[in-house]
């Protein structure tokens, strides 16, 4: 990707396959309320597609925040199978593992390009993916970890 | 007669030479009242709790509690400010003795014109009035009280005797130490709106200062046949908003409410309580026999409808009974409130697991309502690298295997994860176990969802408690048979949103502890897989739990759930109102009627 | 001059010829219940043959306001709001005798550091009531000037119950199980500022009314009461002490810290108006002396309420005390029955008025010329709201 406009296609690309991938385990669930949670999942990831869009429409900046607030409750996490019986823990550390894998390739590329236009948009994204995993991880503190 | 009895009188000329006692001055804003001058009122509305105190002790009702547009009540709050009517005052300030919150008091104004006599009827602090500003005015002495702020100290059993055995740690209120207790109320009734059961508090509390035990008894079983449990391990939501404990310590109705209980012997209840159950012809299941399936059963049976309860343990109590430990809450006590409502005709089907020995759709085909108060039993995991090592129990097991009177095997050292009250009940069972105990807890102390009393009492019986201990991995430990496990400090940060803050994982601050054995206590999850697939598209469930509708009903008509499965409080007594609520609703769905008035 | 009539005995109330209205030698008069002469709501029916009284009779109920039965429906807390205005003038010491019994049928112990400030307020009271009366004394007899001196001086001390109390005239201060707060700051510095005023007020009294002519011819002499007359009329206070009775309750039977306190009853020789009035001069000085010691010794510190029981819903066990104080007009008493509920079940408020302003009254004002009957009345120290509660 050389472009400003190819990263940010390549972005929306990623958050529409996110969602479906949502909407269909949804479809799969078999834990009660399960199909739920995880279409609200899904709808997130639509509404992050059309920011991403409309950062592409010049209509608005990625994150201009400075710095987002990492809780590092994935990075300890184990993996877990996206299988048709999730519970509601498991399904949020799925999307939280989403989430950080994706900005962990953002970061890698802001790294590899040099400055200019291009990082900024890398390191926007990668912005965009933290507040997200921030957004999972701060429900998993609340809900999952609520006597911990 | 004396010539000096001629003269003496003209000394009063020597008047004209002094300085007149009396000067003209315009004496309202030129005199103000003294400092501790009763004067006109005023109320700190944020302060005032409408508790009423005033209204009644006034001598010529001239307070009345009246509701105020706008005004929106916080918990502990009734709503009600006291208006109060000039034209009945007298300005003692006795109001202003017994005020609770300490809201009230009087300002040094002493003048006030006007042309509209009805102006004279003001609630104060809600109406701005001119003096409200003032500092002078009489307040209530910090050292005069007129009535006693000071809690009767609970007899317990010190920690270092408590941590030896399972006897219970509270020793409950003797006769005369809970009339001087019950004395302290000041019937505002403020605890009846918080109790999420609506308890008789203030009613049951007066019949200890009356000393009739059965009239206490009966006002209990009308809202809560589990008094002897909740005497002992209520969350007390009441005691929380108690006036008196705003500047003072709340009233104890917890321990009041286990005195009144413990005085009336199990064979009197029968004649006491008289619960005469009639036969209406239809028949209830309820799921679990925990407070809230046994209230529901209670109080189903109150109103004639057949019940029987599927309890998948061998023993009925739910949570109650494997999940709160034995020093807390007896097994005698729990077994007297469930065998009167047993008593009452109520079936019971121990080992019998819906979902594997009985489907759901056979209960509602065959019974004419079914009420699923099934629980949270399902621990949650730490899903972090080791978690499965043979040495790391959940504590709820934990539990579960000392009430039925198993040793879990623990070792002599455990660390507990978690700081809810499941945590503290293993740590303090592992203590009495022989253990030295160590709890790991990812926030603050002040961050523990569980009640600060047992926090206090575990620190007190020799737990450890570590906070902000992330847990990262769990590996073998040097020796044989042991665990050991990997944790992190942590520091708080910020939430961005603005809630509480966030513990964060320093990674440069790792510890490595080894221990005999690991608990896991940081959630417990409700197990709904015995509900099909179909029928949970018309449930409503989120994030694990039922969201019950008015009457604990569901979309499903014949379908009521109530209970930790259901609710967003989680304890005993919210389950208890649940139970209760689901009886009134399946009554209303079964009778057809728009309640039939039996409580 | 008509005869002036005797009396064979002390009971005998009637007069000695019987009065026939129609024979034009006699006028009746009301005196009251309106008047500067009466120290409050009450009447005297007078029957006058020329400038002389023949007959009195009193009407009293102007002021009975039912208070007896009004606190059987009141609890023991809110009573104590009340029962300052039974003696209106002198209200502190309803405050104390009721929360005394009270305290006492419930076994309740008051700290030491309330029972000096309960005797202190009352010794205050004592004395702003005497100063009161000096000027209604003085006024009594025309001499208007002192009676604007003894009021406006009195405000001074009503000044300093404000700051105390809270309030000038019903101070419900003294309440059962202690009083409502201590001594505020600097208060005891002023006090003693009042009472160095007092003192000068009390010598200029002196040089102006009791040594003035007028005075002296008009109160010598008038409503003599004799020694036969005090135990059957039951005859308290300086009414009695100046007759020479030493008789007084804080030496008697002591209540509160008066065992504790430096001071000689005062006595006089003869009970006529002047002599009563010196007797209660002497009274004030002796107010004053008490008041000093008292603020001297008054603990600073320590508990100034007992514990006490939720007053909301307070219950007391049955029984019955009757108690009494030295006011300024002799003995206050109050009869109070319990039966263990919320209400009390009995209370009589015994004020010395009852005997003063009746039967004594009678009594002294026959033979009594017209313009004196006013200063008569006021030398008896009669409050009318005690009579008849």
């Amino acid at each position: 990707m050389n472009t400003v406009d190819e990263v940010l296609d390549y972005a929306i690309g990623q958050e529409e396959e996110a969602a479906a991938f949502y909407a269909s385990l949804a479809q799969r669930a078999e834990k009660a309320g399960m199909k739920d949670v995880l279409m609200d999942f899904s709808h997130e990831e639509q509404r992050h597609k059309e920011r991403l869009l409309a950062v592409k429409q010049g209509e608005h900046e990625l994150t201009p925040e400075q710095n987002v607030v990492d809780l590092k409750i994935t990075d300890y996490l184990v993996d877990v199978d996206a299988s048709d019986d999730i519970s509601y823990q498991d399904a949020l550390i799925v999307a939280m593992k989403r989430e950080r894998a994706a900005y962990r390739l953002y970061s890698d590329m802001a790294e590899k390009v040099p400055e200019g236009e291009l990082r900024e948009v890398f390191v926007g994204l990668a912005k965009e993916e933290a507040k997200h995993k921030l957004f999972f991880e701060s429900q998993y503190d609340d809900r999952v970890l609520s006597d911990n | 007669m004396k010539l000096k009895d001629l003269i003496s009188p003209f000394f009063v000329w020597q008047r004209a030479f002094e300085k007149p006692y009396t000067v003209s001055m315009r004496p309202i804003e030129e005199r103000p009242g003294a400092p501790a001058y009763r004067g006109f009122h005023i109320n700190l509305s944020e302060d005032c709790v409408g508790c009423g105190s005033c209204y009644t002790i006034c001598q010529n009702h001239a307070i009345d509690m009246v509701e105020v547009e706008g005004l929106e009540a916080k918990s502990g709050d009734s709503g009600l400010r006291p208006r109060f009517d000039y034209g009945r005052c007298c300005w003692c300030g006795l109001c202003v003795d017994i005020c609770t919150a300490g809201s009230l008091r009087m300002s040094n104004e002493y003048a006030w014109f006007t042309t509209d006599a009805d102006e004279f009827r003001f609630v104060a602090g809600v109406e701005n009035k001119s003096w409200d500003g003032r500092t002078g005015g009489y307040h209530r002495h910090p050292d005069y009280h007129l009535f006693p702020p000071k809690r009767v100290e609970m007899d317990m059993l010190g920690p270092e005797e408590s941590v030896e055995s399972f006897t219970e740690v509270v020793k409950g209120y003797s006769e005369e130490q809970a009339r001087l207790e019950a004395d302290r109320c000041v019937e505002c009734g403020i605890c009846v709106a918080t109790c999420p059961a609506h308890m008789d508090v203030p009613d049951y509390i007066r019949s200890i200062r009356d000393g009739d035990y059965e009239k206490g008894l009966k006002l209990m079983y009308r809202t809560n046949p589990f008094p002897a449990t909740c005497g002992r391990i209520c969350t007390r939501r009441c005691e929380e908003v108690c006036p008196v404990g705003i500047l003072g310590e709340p009233v104890a109705i917890r321990w009041l409410k286990r005195f009144i209980v413990d005085q009336v012997p199990a064979q009197e209840y029968q004649r006491i309580l008289n619960d005469q159950p009639g036969s209406s012809g239809r028949r209830v299941a309820v799921i679990g026999a925990g407070p809230g399936g046994m209230s529901a059963a209670y109080y189903l049976r109150r109103k004639g409808h057949a019940v029987t309860v599927f309890e998948a343990e061998d023993k009925a109590g739910g949570m109650l009974r494997y999940g709160v430990p034995s020093y807390r809450l007896p097994d005698a006590a729990l077994d007297k409130n469930l065998e009167y409502i047993r008593s009452l005709g109520v079936e019971t089907k121990f080992n019998t697991r819906v979902g594997r020995d009985i489907q759901l759709a056979e209960l509602l085909d065959g019974y004419d309502a079914v009420f699923i108060s099934t629980g949270l039993w399902v621990p949650s995991s730490m899903r972090i690298q080791g978690e499965d090592h043979p040495r790391v129990m959940a504590g709820l097991r934990v539990l579960d295997e000392v009430a039925n009177g198993r040793d879990p095997g623990i070792g002599k050292s455990v660390a507990v994860i978690g700081g809810g009250n499941a945590a503290m009940d293993a740590a303090r069972v592992s203590r009495r176990l022989g253990a030295e105990v160590t709890i790991l807890y990812r926030r603050r102390i002040e961050d523990m969802p569980a009640d600060p009393e047992e926090i206090h009492e575990a620190q007190a019986e020799g737990v450890r408690i570590v906070i902000q201990a992330i847990p990262v991995e769990v590996t073998d430990a040097e020796q044989p048979g042991r665990v050991a496990i990997k944790w992190g400090e942590a520091e708080m940060v910020p939430d961005p949103k603005g809630g509480r803050p966030r513990p964060v994982l320093q990674e440069d601050r790792m510890h490595l502890d080894s221990f005999d054995t690991i608990i896991s206590a940081i959630g417990q999850g409700s197990d709904l897989d015995f509900i099909s697939k179909q029928d949970q598209e018309q449930l409503e469930v989120k994030w694990g739990k039922f969201i019950a509708g008015d009457y604990q009903a569901t979309r499903m008509q014949k379908l009521f759930v109530g209970g930790d499965v259901a609710n967003r409080t989680a304890d005993a007594i919210s389950a208890i109102e649940d139970g209760h609520h689901a009886a009134r609703g399946i009554d209303r769905f079964l009778t057809g009627s728009a309640g039939s008035g039996t409580p | 001059m008509a005869q002036l009539p005797t009396h064979s005995s002390a009971w005998d109330m009637s007069p000695p010829e019987p009065v026939d209205l129609s024979s034009g030698k006699y006028v009746k008069l009301w005196q009251g219940p309106q008047h500067p002469g009466i120290t409050g709501n009450m009447s005297l029916e007078l029957t006058l043959c020329g400038d002389e009284i023949v007959e009195c009779k009193t009407h009293v109920g102007y002021l009975h306001r039912g208070f007896e039965k009004f606190m059987e429906r009141r609890t023991f807390i809110q009573n104590f709001t009340v029962v300052c205005r039974i003696a209106v003038p002198e209200p502190t010491f309803n405050e104390y005798l009721y929360s005394a019994a009270v305290e006492e049928l419930a076994g309740i112990e008051v700290p030491e550091r309330a029972q000096w400030l309960r005797a202190l307020n009352l010794e205050m009271m004592r004395l702003a009531s005497f100063v009161m009366w000096t000027g209604g004394m003085s006024g009594a007899f025309g001499l208007y000037t002192v009676p604007n001196w003894t009021l406006t001086y009195r405000d001074y001390l009503l000044d300093l119950f404000e700051e105390l109390t809270g309030a000038r005239i019903y101070h419900m201060y003294i309440v059962p199980g202690g009083v409502r707060n201590p001594l505020p700051d600097g208060w005891k510095e002023r006090t003693l500022e009042i009472l160095k005023g007092t003192e000068k007020l009390l010598y200029e009294v002196e040089r102006v009314m009791f040594n003035n002519a007028v005075f002296k011819a008009r109160s010598k002499g008038l409503g003599l009461i004799t020694p036969d007359m005090i135990d059957p009329y039951g005859i308290v206070g300086p009414n009695a002490r100046a007759c020479g009775f030493a008789r007084d309750l804080r030496k008697d039977e002591p209540y509160l810290v008066y065992d504790q306190l430096d001071f000689e009853v005062i006595t006089g020789t003869a009970s006529d108006a002047y002599e009563r009035a010196w007797v209660r001069q002497q009274e004030m000085h002796q107010c004053i002396d008490l008041i000093r010691q008292m603020l001297e010794r008054t603990p600073d510190s320590g508990p100034f309420q007992a514990r006490m029981p939720n007053v909301l819903h307070w219950k007391i066990p049955p029984g019955e005390t009757y108690l009494k104080a030295e006011c300024t007009r002799g003995e206050y008493g109050y009869y109070l029955v319990t039966d263990g509920s919320e209400y009390l079940r009995r209370v009589h408020v015994r004020g010395p008025s009852y005997t003063h302003a009746i039967a004594v009254m009678e009594r002294l004002a026959v033979g009594t010329n017209i313009a004196d009957i006013a200063g008569l009345m006021v030398s008896l120290h009669t409050y009318p709201p005690e009579i008849e509660r």
